[in-house]
């Protein structure tokens, strides 16, 4: 029994590692820029074919290629803000949900287009080894993943605390106009956020790739959790963002293994509504950081 | 799809008249000068209608069938075509039904009313092959399917399905299961989709009559992120044997996981996306050993062996289930009517009733025998197990078909 819910707790924390990459994205954005990315999930998926791609072409293992998903993504982030998020900025939400969404819509059908709806899938030698102690067991590309994504979050957290970049954003993110007043540059510290936030995405769909399959769908799946553990961490909080995540990994994991496989994720809504009844601004408290 | 007309029909208004004449006439003097001298030398050609999806999410095993059934004509005719009929060649007219429901109708209806069809054949999934067999029983005209869907039997005068049936699936897995055991303990996991629950609720229904115990039958919503905790289940409730009813994502998963806990189960992946080579491309070595269910195998006879072998060299790949059994579909149609001595549907639909074949390319099924009874199934039709044995899909059950024993894992 005790090594049962030990191995489910393993199964939520590692799952949930790749849930926070996804949040933490989502998280940002909304913090600094106030803008909901309803295409984040679409993002994963571009940095999960980067990887098949060049796997499948080069021979390239999908963590080498982090050092392409990560750039490039970044890259893409700092385009998109620039071009598209920066002309729907203003008082009114209704233009940038919008324009989101009809990212998400827009990268999905061309992946159709271009990928066709078929399951891509990388086979690294670490994709099908687990580690075994005891009676448990630790997939290794899922522990790979794990710390990776716990390695890039810490990054993050240190980039936004010691840089004066970081410090900016942090500020922008707080009070905008006064920011502004102080004499921060919102355009540049917005373009930083997107770059940022679309990486983190692009390393999970690369850290995805040895063990999940790339399909034009695929980041719906993560998208959905990513949202839940923004709204638990409090929005705009990096930390409760990260923390939900991984709570939420844990939930799923003993909701399938308790109550049924069909109904992991009543735990994890379960777990959102009593939050929002009891501590509507989320476990993360009012204050982002 | 209806603004879609309307852009074209506007496009094409937009056309110059000079333009129009010259595309017309370009295509009336093509058809003129190519059709006519045909006409002069052979008899007519006997035409048969293809439905399958060569577009749209079924497209991938659609493609397949298309190859599948154009190869199939080219042996029939450079074998000297139908001799009853001075030597008439079989005519395929391919539509696509590009997997939705809707077109299905209309391209059958179309194919049906602008062409003189003798028979078709079609469409690979069931929940397009009903709509094609109903329209087909109404304008009379005969259709042979691989689709395994009960429903087709039904009511039906026009429609022969020369294969094993779903219900018949259930069953020959739990068979299998007892190869791998003598008290087979299976888990049953399905997604809770309508396609896994009556698929699964048919093993739960059949289990105690084939000594089966069922230790564990868990749905899990499809697509999920991590097969880890369901496969925890698994471990827990103590299986040898594990029947996954899922699609290609979720059973990748599934295996994966079970590599990685170290759980020792022989997997029943049951049919469908599990017996066709992309499946291996995908999984790997981690296939291997892995067990299945299908209505044809490319091992099933010496006949089948040599078709495979002439896919294989214009595909690269295997002949699989679907696109094997069409290609035996096709030589029962010229079975029928090269006796029927006529292009006439429904007399191409009474020879097919009273076909009975034991050897040739027609009879290239389980059991090598094909006879229709008066619901149009094959009185000899049964699915055969398989098993994936160096990257190649072995036929291990019955004994009767079996050409390699159950490699045990």
């Amino acid at each position: 029994m005790l090594e049962t819910v030990a191995q489910a707790v393993i199964n939520g924390l590692l799952i949930g590692g790749i849930y926070a990459l996804v949040s933490i994205g989502v998280t940002l954005i909304f913090g600094v820029v106030k803008v909901v990315n309803f295409a984040q999930g679409e993002f994963v998926m571009i940095g999960m074919y980067i990887s098949f791609f060049l796997a499948n072409q080069f021979g390239i293992d999908p963590l080498v290629s982090l050092a392409v998903s990560i750039p490039v993504l970044f890259v893409v982030g700092v385009l998109i803000q620039h071009f598209l998020i920066r002309r729907v900025l203003g008082p009114n939400d209704m233009p940038q949900i919008f324009l989101t969404f009809a990212l998400s819509l827009l990268l999905l059908n061309l992946a159709l287009m271009l990928f066709t709806a078929n399951y891509r899938t990388v086979h690294t030698s670490y994709s099908d080894e687990a580690f075994h102690i005891g009676g448990l067991y630790i997939p290794e590309a899922k522990l790979i993943a794990f710390v990776v994504a716990m390695a890039l979050s810490g990054a993050l957290w240190v980039f936004l605390h010691t840089t004066d970049l970081g410090k900016a954003m942090r500020a922008a993110a707080q009070n905008r106009d006064v920011a502004t007043l102080m004499g921060i540059n919102p355009n540049r510290v917005f373009c930083v956020a997107l770059g940022i936030a679309l990486a983190l995405a692009g390393a999970a769909g690369s850290l995805l790739m040895p063990f999940y399959s790339a399909y034009p769908f695929v980041g719906q799946v993560f998208v959905l959790m990513a949202f839940v553990a923004v709204v638990l961490g409090t929005l705009g909080n990096v930390i409760g963002a990260l923390i939900a995540s991984l709570m939420m990994g844990v939930a799923e994991s003993l909701g399938i293994q308790f109550v049924g496989a069909d109904s992991g994720l009543i735990v994890v809504f379960a777990m959102l509504l009593l939050t929002l009844a009891f501590k509507p601004t989320g476990l993360g408290g009012g204050r982002a950081r | 799809m209806k603004t879609d007309r309307k852009a074209s029909h506007a496009l094409s208004k937009r056309q110059g008249r000079r333009e129009f004449l010259i595309k017309t006439g370009g295509i009336l003097a093509a058809s003129a000068f190519g059709a006519v001298p045909l006409r002069g030398w052979a008899a007519d050609p006997v035409n048969i209608g293809a439905l399958y999806p060569t577009t749209g999410s079924m497209a991938q095993i659609g493609v397949g069938c298309v190859a599948a059934a154009k190869l199939a004509v080219e042996m029939i005719n450079d074998a000297g075509g139908i001799k009853s009929l001075g030597g008439a060649k079989l005519n395929l007219i391919i539509s696509d039904v590009q997997s939705d429901t809707t077109v299905t109708r209309t391209e059958t209806d179309r194919l049906i009313t602008s062409n003189k069809l003798s028979a078709i054949h079609g469409c690979y999934a069931s929940a397009l092959t009903l709509i094609a067999s109903e329209v087909a029983e109404r304008a009379k005209v005969p259709l042979i399917t691989g689709s395994s869907s009960d429903q087709l039997n039904k009511g039906r005068t026009y429609t022969f399905t020369p294969f094993a049936r779903a219900s018949q699936f259930a069953q020959a897995q739990l068979r299998m299961s007892r190869l791998v055991s003598e008290k087979p303990k299976v888990a049953v996991i399905f997604e809770n989709t309508a396609f896994g629950t009556s698929t699964s609720n048919g093993l739960r229904e059949q289990a105690a009559a084939e000594g089966v115990e069922i230790v564990l039958f868990e749905p899990y919503s499809a697509g999920f992120t991590d097969a880890s905790p369901l496969i925890n289940k698994v471990k827990s409730s103590g299986a040898n044997a594990l029947f996954s009813v899922s699609y290609l994502n979720d059973l990748i998963l599934i295996v994966r996981t079970v590599k990685q806990v170290g759980l020792n189960v022989a997997i029943n992946g049951g049919s469908g996306g599990f017996v066709i080579p992309d499946f291996y491309k995908n999984v790997g070595k981690l296939a291997e050993g892995l067990q299945g269910v299908a209505h044809w195998n490319h091992d099933v006879s010496d006949d089948a062996q040599k078709v495979n072998a002439e896919y294989k060299k214009r595909t690269g790949e295997f002949l699989f289930e679907y696109a094997g059994g069409l290609v035996a579909q096709t030589f029962m149609l010229a079975d029928a009517i090269e006796r029927a001595a006529s292009a006439d549907s429904q007399k191409v639909r009474e020879a097919l009733s009273t076909l009975d074949v034991s050897k040739g390319f027609a009879a290239m099924a389980p059991g090598g025998k094909v006879k229709f009874g008066p619901d149009g199934k094959n009185i000899y039709g049964h699915p055969v197990g398989v098993q994936w044995q160096n990257g190649d899909l072995a036929s291990v059950y019955p004994s009767e078909d079996a050409r390699t024993p159950l490699m045990k894992t």
